[in-house]
């Protein structure tokens, strides 16, 4: 393994984005970062700009409203980027699916690297996501 | 023998110099996180080598291998230029601080020293400070304005008592020069511990107030946390820093530690006897631990406090400080003048 992945896949910086979610899954992305559980064990370190961020974390349906934001915010993430779908609202568009103003999925609107399911999903398995995807990176 | 040549460029890049800094400042990093970290019941950094000792340098391999982007608006050479000064600057203030001399194992030098190197170090900082101030404004973010301007204000702010309480020692010491404030200190501790008098007691006292003035000054001139307020991500973002990704992001990031180190290692030659410390250990040992006891000083203080409002920041400045450290330049005046 070169080192340039060794250094990648070793400091996953996050950037949380909330598309339309109904709080619960932004929730326990959250508590993933709490002392209990402590990503930064892996290195990850939750960061507000998308300028300084690796990994981001969508939760929620993506509404017809937030898509164009989604988009900027993804494009403004600099290369090379990874997308992490939290929830099932973020997979298929969840309890939501069918409204008609959902795009039922970050994935009709962005590349996603990594579905974690759950309605919500727990810490527990975000953290697990989050390490299968650096596994996936070459871990 | 080595050459004079040759020993000078490996003080300048190896020892104590380029790599010897930037690795200490990557470790100091390390300690900072794990600190904190412990201070709030988690473990920080594991899985990257031993106890995850090379997080930070897997945070500036990652960050050097980025996309590297400028905003369209930005003022592409002053967004460039500015990470670089931002990072070489505390760099060079800290050749001026003794750590140890490469030809004498028991010897402690500056790499470059002469009279009034004091005045350099805290000219060194002032510039600093506009660096960011540059960095920032020239991203042409709004959030990255405001967070230039909250830093602009608050540093200079609490620069001047930064100012005037690191003239406390060179009163004491009646010189401008760091190595020979270290010596004075040494000096009077053997002074003190052959023939101990009562003159010792207030100016050890004053010290202490210095250092605690000092240590103040230098949290805000470091934005960690009471003083975070030009970073404050629920905010602005991320501040001045905002714009900033690939090679320019590690740079500053980098540049911040070498910082941390810097200021470590002004309070450890200022107030707590630099390199020196009783005989069988080389100086560049104790230096270490002295840099690496105030580095815990620091991290400790940002771990417990929350941050302040910007007014409160600035009344801390002007209301508090500032006299405190007037008063505290008067006292030295007199008690200098007493001995
Ligand atoms: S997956 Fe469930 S918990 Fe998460 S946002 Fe959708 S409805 Fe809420």
């Amino acid at each position: 393994m070169d080192i340039v992945t060794w250094a990648r896949t070793r400091s996953p910086w996050l950037i949380h984005f909330n598309a339309g979610a109904c709080n619960a899954c932004d929730i326990e992305v959250v508590a993933a970062i709490t002392p209990r559980f402590d990503l930064e064990r892996f290195g990850a370190l939750l960061k507000g700009s998308p300028r300084h961020a690796d990994v981001m974390v969508v939760t929620g349906s993506v509404s017809r409203q937030v898509r164009e934001r989604l988009k900027r915010i993804y494009e403004q993430m600099p290369e090379p980027k990874f997308v992490v779908a939290v929830g099932a609202c973020a997979i298929s568009g969840g309890v939501f699916q069918q409204c008609y103003n959902v795009m039922e999925g970050v994935d009709k609107v962005i590349p996603v690297d990594a579905y974690i399911p759950g309605c919500s999903p727990k810490p527990e398995a975000i953290l697990d996501g989050v390490v299968k995807l650096l596994k996936s990176a070459g871990y | 023998m080595i050459p004079p040549v040759l020993s000078s460029l490996i003080q300048v890049f190896i020892f104590p110099g380029f790599i010897f800094i930037l690795s200490y400042a990557m470790f100091c990093e390390w300690v900072s996180r794990k600190f904190v970290a412990r201070l709030q019941n988690r473990v920080g950094p594991l899985y990257t080598g031993w106890e995850g000792i090379l997080q930070p340098l897997a945070d500036s391999i990652k960050l050097l291998a980025k996309e590297d982007i400028t905003p369209k608006a930005a003022d592409k050479f002053v967004f460039a230029l500015m990470p670089v000064a931002v990072f070489a600057l505390p760099l060079t203030a800290i050749f001026l601080i003794p750590i140890q001399s490469l030809t004498n194992l028991w010897g402690y030098s500056p790499i470059v020293s002469f009279e009034g190197d004091l005045i350099i170090v805290l000219f060194l900082l002032s510039v600093i400070i506009l660096s960011i101030f540059l960095a920032g404004w020239s991203s042409a973010n709004r959030f990255g304005i405001i967070g230039a301007t909250r830093a602009a204000l608050q540093m200079l702010a609490y620069e001047i008592p930064l100012g005037i309480a690191m003239i406390g020692p060179a009163i004491f010491a009646r010189s401008l020069s760091i190595g020979k404030i270290v010596e004075w200190q040494a000096q009077s501790m053997h002074n003190f511990l052959s023939a101990p008098n009562l003159m010792a007691i207030p100016v050890a006292l004053l010290l202490a107030v210095g250092f605690i003035i000092c240590t103040v000054c230098l949290l805000a001139e470091l934005e960690l946390r009471p003083f975070d307020s030009p970073e404050a991500e629920t905010e602005i973002v991320h501040g001045w820093q905002v714009e900033y990704s690939g090679k320019k992001l590690g740079l500053l990031r980098l540049g911040h530690d070498v910082k941390l180190v810097l200021a470590s290692a002004l309070l450890t030659s200022l107030f707590l006897g630099g390199p020196i410390g009783p005989w069988p250990i080389p100086p560049v040992v104790w230096f270490l631990l002295k840099t690496a006891v105030c580095v815990l000083i620091l991290s400790n203080a940002s771990a417990l406090f929350a941050r302040l409002r910007i007014d409160q920041m600035l009344g801390g400045s002007w209301r508090y400080l500032a006299p405190l450290s007037i008063l505290y330049i008067m006292a030295v005046q007199i008690i200098a003048g007493l001995m």
